[in-house]
């Protein structure tokens, strides 16, 4: 069996003092896509606030080792060099930075960091134009303003575009499916699907299963009021649909 | 139209700024752009009376204070012709123990009828002990203007810098970005902004 991508353990976490996850465990292996679904309210976005390190939220107790290193202790650039991704349920407006110079950062930090030399201006162009075209964003996108303007379904489109460019071990999908019409789910589900491979996985935090029917998960987890009440495999999303949460 | 004269003044530590006193006679047109890079204490005085219709003063500036630095601006601009117009954009981002003030006072006199006036100062804090104060004062007479101003002071939005921490942009770069493009707008138009932005870039890399 391949050792665990990610290993949380009894984590207890929340924000201002109320604590919000009540003892999560969950591990992950290499190649595994694993849904998170519950009721709203249940805590299924501060597990993401609190992989991908945001501020504010607290960890009172547990452990969340990812790749054998302590995540807790990582700063959020830090996990995102390490192969990191959080697609945000509500994308961040930046005003007056374009879309190219906000991902020609991120992919000069993270080459920096990896040891690599810095992509030159075509070499960067090329794999930005790929990526677009991969999630079928408009070329004129790269030069708009992250975020601002975008429709709901565009906005969720740049998450997998940005997903697509910095290539993460893991990713996490925070409610990426909500808002979108049948079309821009399913790119975003191929967009998930192509990156699948025997050595990326996948978190997709959801309360629905509309999502989870384009890309099928190897293991469900029912989080309710900062629990896991129940794991199974894809079925459970069945019972989820024809039953609702209430029985768990 | 008579040609646009441009004037560049970039102040750096040790520089003083000589008070500025402009007459703008029929379809004049001046631009004043003024950069006061870290390190400077300096009193920036800029006074420009509208006198001949189609005059027209454009003031672009901007300031950087990380450390003790005072900085203040000034500018007085009169309208005192029919159909003249002035526009200022000044951007300021004060950190360290710096004080930074603005008083921006634009006067419309009765017949100056047509005239069109828009000041607005915007300003960032990067620290709680740094200190912005800024005062708008519009003395408009003639009834037929266009006149706006506006004035804010914020700080960096922490949840645009976490949102470009989480994808591998490091705290210092994500605020980098955000000064660049909130210092932009001053630069807009310029044949030389890519330049003057290197030289404000340098300066802010030793701000973060």
């Amino acid at each position: 069996m391949k050792e665990s991508l990610l290993r949380i353990e009894g984590l207890h976490a929340g924000i201002g003092g109320k604590e919000i996850l009540k003892g999560i465990d969950l591990d992950i292996r290499p190649g595994e896509i694993h849904a998170i679904m519950g009721p709203n309210g249940a805590g299924k976005s501060t597990l993401g606030a609190v992989l991908t390190g945001k501020p504010g939220y607290e960890v009172t107790s547990g452990r969340v080792s990812y790749m054998g290193r302590d995540l807790l202790a990582m700063a959020p650039e830090e996990r995102s060099w390490a192969g990191l991704f959080l697609s945000f349920q509500y994308p961040v407006e930046i005003p007056g930075v374009t879309i190219s110079a906000f991902m020609k950062a991120a992919i000069d930090a993270k080459r920096q960091n990896a040891g690599l030399p810095a992509f030159t201006g075509a070499e960067f162009l090329k794999l930005l134009r790929e990526k677009m075209a991969f999630v079928k964003m408009s070329p004129d996108f790269a030069k708009r303003e992250v975020n601002v303007g975008f429709s709901g379904g565009e906005k969720k489109r740049n998450e997998i575009f940005q997903m697509a460019m910095l290539d993460p071990a893991l990713s996490i999908l925070d409610e990426t499916d909500s808002g979108l019409d049948v079309d821009a789910l399913k790119i975003v589900a191929d967009g998930v699907n192509a990156l699948r491979s025997p050595e990326k996985s996948a978190i997709i935090i959801t309360h629905y299963h509309k999502l989870l029917e384009y890309v099928v998960p190897d293991k469900v987890h029912i989080l309710k009021a900062g629990k896991i009440v129940a794991s199974g495999g894809r079925e459970m999303v069945d019972v989820i649909e024809n039953n609702g949460f209430e029985k768990f | 139209m008579s040609a646009k004269n441009h004037k560049l003044f970039i102040l750096r530590p040790g520089d003083k700024f000589e008070p500025l006193n402009l007459v703008l006679g029929e379809n004049y047109r001046e631009e004043i752009t003024f950069l006061v890079l870290p390190g400077v204490t300096a009193e920036i005085d800029l006074n420009a009376e509208l006198s001949g219709a189609g005059a027209e003063v454009k003031i672009r500036g901007l300031f950087l204070c990380c450390s003790d630095e005072k900085v203040s601006i000034r500018t007085n601009i009169r309208h005192s012709v029919p159909s003249t117009s002035s526009s200022q954009l000044i951007c300021g981002i004060a950190g360290g123990q710096s004080r930074a003030s603005f008083a921006g006072r634009i006067v419309v006199v009765q017949d100056a009828q047509k005239t069109e006036a828009i000041q607005t100062n915007r300003n960032i804090l990067l620290s709680d002990s740094a200190r912005i104060e800024t005062h708008p004062e519009l003395e408009i007479y003639a009834d037929d203007v266009q006149c706006s101003h506006g004035a804010t002071i914020g700080r960096l939005s922490e949840e645009e810098q976490f949102y470009m921490r989480s994808r591998g942009i490091p705290e210092g770069e994500a605020k980098i970005l955000q000064m660049i493009s909130f210092l932009a707008p001053v630069l807009e138009g310029r044949e030389d902004k890519e330049a003057l932005m290197q030289q404000i870039e340098k300066s802010l890399r030793q701000m973060v």
